[in-house]
């Protein structure tokens, strides 16, 4: 299924483009915010011409037609391997997010064994190889060793090896003093730390997000004030930081309450060093899924911007207590969904990354208190921001920064990395190697466990037809994914 | 032929109290959201006729006979467990009872095997027992016959709710809970007692309080909220408090929800002495209830704790009508469920 001849382009995944043209399209360069009507032709992976019309020639070409961009960078995704290959691997998943248009992918150290020594970037490499596909496998190395909170991993070594940064996502860094260290360390090897914040002990336990729709289906309530508690700590041990260590750097991955993001917002105001990150579902989805509500976070809001009650409303048609719904951090209140959208239009949160969790059906088809937290959530995050931007909420162009320049403008701060390839500058420009994707506005898509190319079918989007159909995805010269139904003659 | 008879009887049940528009449509009874209150009224109505067979010198009917009743418990509960299979035995089904002690369940077998399982081996009609919310929501996705919830972690308890409606009917003028304050005081948070009789009190039409410590109430009030002014089609508004006092003035029923022993070890309540001294319903606390109230308790009760014992043993208590009434009330719902049509559920998704 991931590996499909291509119709129009001869190659299979893996190999060079050698030919692609792609005339009358609606081009979008958040390198140089340029957009409109354009062609582009690609000839041995690079970009031979790229060609923006004007007057007559643009005629007719619109934005909710075919749309090229920039291939897309996802800072925060699981593939699982080494350990958890059952639920993905790296060739699964790199086929996943060529499928999603992303071209880079940033993983998460929570494997079995933890990314903790340069070895198991090795072995992720390998796999990365070993898939032939070209989509660039980055990672992310663990902040303590074993993941355990007890004392830093092998950073240094890491750098040497090239890891983006150091996480131990999944769970936040265990104490303030050790988060303090990796702060130090990390910027003094010009990297940063990509903290999960979450207040773990008050999270004990905790099912849903607090408040109404958990009070009504018995759910343990995860406190709002479980991740404002962990934004303030881990501000307040970065401005410390940066007294002793200028270079120190944190990145807040999926920041999903207004209190979080607005802490973040006033830390960039005053000058702080900080990035984060908002992702998909915490956009579009809402606790209100839980019960069976199935319509978009703004779809939510009364036209005073309070939430419209899904009971009084008849909004729930599916059956309660999904279990692809169970995510960490927890779908929030319509309300955290404007704000996480109301971050990305004000750029309090520089990127949209997916946190692209895939589990198994054993891990997944289980009691909701049981059931591993999660969404299998890369191959369907175009579509998501495209719903927003259909509704009106987003323009085309931010959502597409967000998943471009955004992500990638997160990691041009972090000198540590000058020398990588993630670093390198994305844009339609000719003579740049070609990385790409191609989706068609017009046309769309129904997610079923069959059009999913990750093993985790854990997604709630599961039957919805999402907007945006990829057509092609070429990642650095190389095809990463094309349409099996597209017809390019 | 003495005992077709009384099948017959039983089965006028099925016409004679069916009011028009009130046939029973539901394949499962997870909880009572999405029942009506002509349903609720119907089974209320069901569960008249299965006290007049309780009533009986032989309270056996044929009713369900060759039926197979499952009953499957991941939590440890003895009176709910031989309510439901008194209730399935006098409605002559073949009951098999399956407990699973919660500990086992992480190495062994996963809920949805064992429903699997259970459905090769016959069962038609499972009541389910959980110690997490929602677990019979995925029972109902797998299982090809009806759920009945036996309770599930804190959300609901349906066949409770609908037994402590009854018995608030029977104590009731005119069986109307209209206007009726009933006072609910205890652990609310974690009480899915608490839970389903929010949506059967308030589709009654009475006068709901949830009263219990701050820590034992915590996210209720934003439900309570949501609530306010009728937000909910065939729902009333419902009230929130830690003021004892303010939930039982003049109440006409007072019903105290047990404090389980692990609620002091997560720093959720100083003390239970502390507890029975602020929130225990005493003979003084009564007192400022309606002269009339009863007082009702879901059972196993702590005495001495969330009820004292001259109150629970007094005369207003109406603790074992609630346990008859239940057995009642689960063989209307066990008769009611196997009546049910699965073509008329195909798009209910487990609700």
């Amino acid at each position: 299924m991931s590996a499909q001849p291509a119709a129009g382009l001869g190659p299979k995944v893996g190999q060079k483009v050698e030919r692609f043209e792609l005339e009358k399209a609606w081009l979008v360069d958040p390198v140089s915010g340029r957009e409109g009507p354009g062609e582009i032709v690609v000839i041995d992976g690079v970009f031979e011409s790229v060609v923006w019309l004007e007057g007559e020639e643009a005629a007719g070409v619109t934005d909710a037609g075919v749309v090229v961009a920039p291939g897309f960078f996802d800072l925060h995704a699981h593939f699982r391997e080494p350990g958890f290959e059952d639920a993905e691997t790296v060739a699964t998943g790199t086929a996943a997010a060529a499928h999603g248009g992303y071209t880079s992918v940033a993983l998460m150290p929570n494997t079995e064994p933890a990314l903790d020594e340069p070895g198991v970037l090795e072995r992720i490499r390998s796999a990365a190889r070993a898939s032939g596909s070209p989509v660039e496998v980055l990672a992310y190395g663990a902040v303590s060793a074993g993941r355990a909170g007890e004392q830093l991993s092998a950073m240094g070594e890491l750098a040497d090896a090239g890891v983006l940064g150091y996480s131990d996502d999944g769970a936040p860094v265990r104490t303030a003093k050790l988060l303090r260290s990796a702060l130090l360390y990390a910027g003094m090897l010009g990297l940063p730390v990509v903290e999960h914040a979450e207040d773990s002990e008050l999270t004990a336990g905790a099912e849903a997000a607090e408040g109404y729709v958990a009070s009504v289906l018995g759910l343990a309530g995860w406190p709002e004030a479980a991740e404002v508690n962990a934004v303030s700590r881990d501000l307040a041990v970065l401005a410390d930081a940066i007294h002793d260590e200028p270079r120190a750097r944190l990145h807040l991955t999926h920041v999903s309450t207004a209190a979080g993001l607005d802490l973040v917002r006033r830390a960039k105001a005053a000058g702080l060093p900080v990035t984060c990150d908002v992702t998909p579902h915490h956009l579009a989805l809402t606790d209100e899924w839980l019960a069976g509500a199935r319509r978009w976070s703004w779809e939510a809001l009364g036209a005073d911007g309070k939430p419209r009650d899904p009971w009084a409303a008849g909004a729930l048609v599916a059956a309660p207590y999904n279990t692809a719904l169970r995510v960490n951090p927890p779908l929030r209140p319509p309300t955290d969904a404007a704000a996480c959208l109301a971050a990305l239009l004000d750029g309090t949160a520089d990127a949209v990354a997916t946190d692209h969790a895939p589990h198994t059906i054993v891990d997944k088809e289980v009691e909701f208190g049981r059931a591993s937290n999660g969404i299998s959530g890369i191959e369907t995050a175009l579509g998501v921001l495209l719903a927003l931007v259909d509704a009106g909420k987003l323009p085309l162009a931010r959502a597409i920064a967000a998943l471009t320049v955004g992500p990638a403008s997160v990691v041009a701060g972090w000198p540590g990395l000058a020398a990588t390839p993630a670093a390198r500058s994305r844009g339609l420009v000719e003579g740049a190697t070609a990385d790409l994707v191609v989706f068609d506005r017009g046309d769309s898509w129904l997610v079923t466990e069959e059009t999913l190319r990750s093993k985790g079918k854990n997604s709630p989007l599961l039957g919805r037809e999402l907007p945006g159909r990829v057509l092609l995805t070429i990642a650095g010269g190389r095809l990463a994914y094309e349409d099996p139904e597209a017809d390019r003659t | 032929m003495t005992a077709e008879t009384e099948a017959a009887s039983t089965a006028a049940v099925k016409t004679g109290g069916a009011a028009p528009g009130a046939a029973w449509h539901h394949r499962h009874l997870l909880d009572l959201d999405v029942v009506s209150w002509p349903e609720i009224e119907l089974i209320m109505r069901t569960t008249d006729e299965m006290k007049g067979i309780l009533a009986r010198p032989i309270r056996k009917v044929p009713a369900l006979n060759g039926r197979r009743v499952t009953t499957l418990f991941y939590e440890a509960s003895t009176r709910t467990r031989v309510s439901f299979e008194t209730a399935a035995r006098n409605l002559s089904a073949d009951v098999v009872s399956v407990s699973t002690a919660t500990s086992s369940v992480t190495k062994g077998e996963s809920l949805v095997d064992t429903i699997r399982t259970l459905e090769a081996l016959g069962a038609e009609i499972l009541v389910m027992r959980h110690s997490v919310s929602g677990a019979p929501y995925l029972a109902a996705d797998i299982f090809g016959g009806h759920v009945l919830n036996g309770g599930d972690g804190w959300h609901a308890h349906p066949t409770q709710a609908l037994l402590d409606l009854y018995t608030m009917r029977q104590h009731l003028p005119g069986g109307d809970l209209h206007g009726r304050k009933v006072a609910i005081v205890g652990d609310i948070l974690r009480s899915r007692v608490a839970r389903s009789n929010v949506w059967s009190l308030t589709a009654a039409g009475a006068d709901l309080w949830l009263c219990g410590p701050a820590t034992l109430l915590r996210g209720m009030d934003r439900w309570a909220a949501a609530w306010g002014d009728g937000a909910i089609p065939g729902h009333g508004r419902f009230h929130v408090t830690s003021d004892v006092n303010e939930a039982l003035r003049d109440a006409d029923v007072v019903m105290a929800l047990r404090i389980q022993r692990e609620r002091m070890q997560g720093g959720l309540l100083p003390s239970l002495r502390e507890y029975a001294a602020r929130f225990g319903i005493n003979a003084e606390r009564v007192a400022l209830a309606r002269p009339d109230a009863i007082v009702m308790h879901p059972g196993p009760m702590n005495e001495g704790v969330e009820i004292a014992p001259d109150v629970a043993t007094s005369g207003r208590a109406v603790i074992t009508e609630q346990v008859t009434n239940g057995v009642a009330v689960r063989m209307a719902l066990l008769y009611l469920l196997a009546g049910s049509h699965d073509s008329a559920h195909a798009g209910e998704a487990g609700r």
